[in-house]
């Protein structure tokens, strides 16, 4: 049985087609990251599995429920919030979390405790949430999701908005999380935080899935990493670079080089420049295999080998 | 995914939506409602503004003169909650209701937790019975508590006395209360019309302003109406009609027919209002928030057109249908009540006055203006003619009343000193009383 089972997901909005066809599974003790850039239709996507947007076609199943009458009893057991979680303002943390469990029909003083001690917000539950910071409420959502003991988590950016040490406590948490065979669902529009988190990806761009695998089918689809290189001369490193296959470069505009290196040809090209007398100043991973490979896909010329290496450097550089 | 990946977890052991969903969102919405400041100043406002206006009329003379039993507002607590129970239909019960019904769902939108409450263990149809049931609870709630202060502020502060009631017929006092909690209980129902017209606004528009303002601009529209019309068929299907189906309660013929009709256009109203707004709500997609969807300016104009349109519409078929104020009516009721406050009168200063004793009165009712039939302003003049022997002294005379009658039956009825008297008199025992010839007020069936 699959956590999530969606097959052939479509919401067209007036001017847009949000998402196009959307096949995604998800098993259990899975954690399969949502990826895509701003627009790609990850949230909307997330909003059909909640039944809080009506798909025009396709169809939905979460943790083997079809969700025939969305709400209620088809999202027993799921957990989870799309876009920045909203809560009442006027009420403290703590009585939000106690209204939504309320809603789930047990309202536990100590399960509400419990859930803010593990997103980090003890000692500021009795706060009105209308005092929270971004970051806040997003482990306010957290913990509200947490409050469900879900069986099947659909988090949508869970870590933006945070700060380091909150990202690498949901990190954390959601490998705790799946270890214990919840399956997890995670949206974010930058691969970076997720890399070491997930599993599984689905690469959306444009309302489309333009990738689905594993991480490690990922990194070896991946065409090359991205690295910006200072030389003590730029003129011959360039030469070398021409002779060594798999290695491409070009100047940066703002100086210095751009280069795209295949999978491990980096030591090899640092080497042929040592031989040269080329003294190498910095050398900077701009995309790991990872990035390049989400920018390649997202990218609005989908091959990243057509993209030059000045041009791959620019765009990772003016995401990031 | 590898194929020894663990299997679910067993379902978690708190139960999750055992109890009944929609008590859990009921629930849930008392402890918003709660924690908000909004509901517990409306409370207070109900509480505090009968015992407000009875504090007023103690300290000055002047009285409401206006509104049906006015004039008694200083002699009997009854009038008092009388008065406040008309100006409450007027405007009071539909600010109350708009601010419930208004606010419950458009709050959501405001504070975007659609998708908050949405993602737990209740439905929509979960979610939307409960706020009803919440709003609903909430309307009775706030309606009793301003009866219960209107009726204490006038028994503590004015007293509990026996007044006269729309026909002149001197009522006792316990007939009175009843009557009084009755009027106040008929009210329940319009004020829940109201609340769910404050839903459907609130559902439509997302906007908690319009869900507030929509019920006060159909009181308003209703108030128009009933300046202007002359069929009885509009007033009847407006919300508000049965906020003036107690009037029928206080006649020496009771009449029923209008509060009868007009609950169940009460009824209609709610089944037809939470029957839109459920069809909306199951459509909705819950999408980003508000201010995402763009300038929208497209859908307000076409909605005050329409609005606009629909109010032109009611205002010509206002006339449709025979009319509520004809001069048989006016007279007939008129007559007979001079008739009883004459005779009152006459008790209060000292005559003996017969059982059963009668007075010969003709009156005669002309409307002031072109058409002989309507509401607005009339003459009545009421001719006594002598006596037979033995009967009530009284000279013949002539006195001419300036009646102002609404579409809905009522009228009240002045005369100026010359004929009939000051505003107050001196009975036998030496008190100063209200005149009851002074300002008459009367009400006939309509149907
Ligand atoms: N309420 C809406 N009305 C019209 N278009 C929308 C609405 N919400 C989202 N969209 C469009 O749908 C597409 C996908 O949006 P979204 O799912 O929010 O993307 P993501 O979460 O991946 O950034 C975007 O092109 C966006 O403009
Ligand atoms: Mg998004």
């Amino acid at each position: 049985m699959y956590a999530v089972r969606a097959g052939g997901l479509t919401k067209r909005f007036a001017t847009t087609t949000a998402v196009d066809g959307v096949d995604l599974a998800v098993a259990p003790g899975e954690v399969r990251g949502l990826l895509g850039p701003n627009g790609a239709g990850k949230t909307t996507l997330l909003r059909m599995l909640f039944g809080l947007v009506a798909p025009d076609a396709g169809s939905v199943e979460l943790l083997g429920r079809p969700a025939a009458d969305p709400g209620g009893e088809a999202l027993r057991d799921v957990g989870g919030f799309v876009e920045e979680p909203a809560f009442y303002p006027y009420l403290s943390g703590a009585a939000n979390l106690s209204l939504l469990a309320r809603l789930d029909g047990g309202p536990s003083a100590a399960a509400v405790t419990e859930a803010l001690t593990r997103v980090g917000l003890d000692g500021r539950g009795g706060d009105r949430v209308a005092g929270y910071s971004t970051g806040m409420k997003q482990r306010l959502g957290l913990a509200a999701a947490l409050l469900r003991s879900p069986r099947l988590l659909l988090l949508d950016e869970p870590t933006s908005g945070l700060d380091p040490g909150g990202t690498q406590a949901v990190t954390a948490l959601v490998r705790e999380l799946a270890a214990d065979g919840v399956a997890i669902l995670l949206s974010s529009h930058q691969i970076g935080e997720l890399e070491r988190v997930c599993d599984t990806y689905t690469v959306m761009r444009r309302g489309r899935v333009v990738w689905d695998g594993s991480a490690t089918e990922l990194i070896c689809a991946a065409p090359a990493s991205a690295y910006a290189l200072a030389t003590s001369d730029d003129e011959a490193a360039l030469r070398i670079a021409a002779e060594h296959p798999g290695v491409r470069a070009g100047r940066a505009r703002r100086g210095g080089l751009a280069l795209a290196l295949e999978a491990d040809r980096l030591d090899g090209f640092v080497l042929a420049l040592g031989d040269a007398r080329v003294a190498v100043r910095r050398l900077d991973l701009l995309a790991s295999p990872l990035e390049t490979m989400f920018f390649a896909l997202t990218a609005d010329d989908a091959a990243v080998d057509r993209l030059e290496p000045e041009e791959l450097a620019e765009t990772v550089l003016a995401a990031s | 995914m590898s194929s020894a990946a663990p299997s679910i977890p067993a379902a978690a052991t708190r139960p999750i939506g055992g109890e009944d969903p929609i008590w859990n969102a009921f629930r849930a919405e008392l402890q918003k409602l709660g924690a908000q400041l909004t509901i517990r100043l409306l409370a207070l406002a109900c509480v505090a503004c009968p015992f407000a206006f009875a504090a007023v009329l103690k300290v000055q003379s002047g009285t409401p003169n206006d509104a049906l039993f006015g004039v008694y507002a200083h002699s009997s607590g009854y009038a008092l909650s009388l008065v406040l129970l008309t100006f409450a239909g007027n405007w009071g019960l539909p600010v109350i209701a708009g601010l419930i019904g208004g606010d419950l769902f458009a709050a959501e939108d405001r504070h975007g937790t659609w998708k908050t409450i949405l993602t737990r263990s209740c439905t929509r149809i979960d979610v939307f019975v409960a706020k009803l049931l919440a709003a609903a609870a909430l309307a009775v709630g706030l309606t009793l508590l301003l009866a219960l202060a209107s009726l204490l502020a006038g028994v503590l502060l004015i007293g509990a006395n026996s007044m006269v009631d729309l026909s002149g017929v001197t009522t006792s006092s316990g007939q009175m209360l009843l009557l009084t909690v009755l009027s106040w209980l008929l009210c329940l129902l319009p004020t829940l019309a109201y609340t769910s017209i404050a839903i459907l606004f609130s559902i439509a528009s997302r906007n908690g302003i319009v869900g507030v303002l929509g019920p006060l601009f159909v009181a308003l529209v209703t108030q128009l109406l009933f300046l202007i019309g002359n069929g009885v068929i509009v007033h009847l299907l407006l919300p508000g009609s049965a906020y003036l189906g107690w009037h029928g309660l206080f006649t020496a013929h009771r009449f029923l027919g209008p509060l009868v009709i007009s609950s169940l256009v009460s009824v209609a109203w709610i089944v037809g209002c939470v029957w839109a707004s459920l069809a909306i709500l199951r459509r909705r997609d819950f999408l980003a928030s508000a201010e995402r969807r763009g300038p929208g300016w497209r859908t307000p104009v076409k909605a005050v057109a329409a609005t606009a349109a629909l109010v032109a519409a009611l205002a010509l078929l206002s006339d449709v249908g025979p009319s509520a104020v004809t001069e048989h009516r006016l007279s007939a009721a008129i007559g007979e009540e001079f008739n009883r406050l004459t005779l009152r009168q006459q008790e209060l200063i000292g005559r003996q006055v017969p059982a059963g004793a009668k007075l010969d009165v003709l009156p005669t009712c002309n409307r002031r203006a072109a058409k002989a039939e309507g509401p607005g302003d009339w003459t009545c003049s009421l001719n006594v003619y002598l006596p037979q022997a033995h009967a009530v002294p009284f000279s013949a005379t002539s006195v001419e009343y300036d009646v102002s009658v609404d579409a809905g039956g009522c009228f009240k009825a002045s005369s100026p000193p010359s004929f009939i008297g000051g505003p107050t008199m001196v009975d036998a025992a030496g008190e100063t009383v209200t005149n009851p010839l002074y300002v008459v007020y009367g009400c006939f069936n309509t149907l």
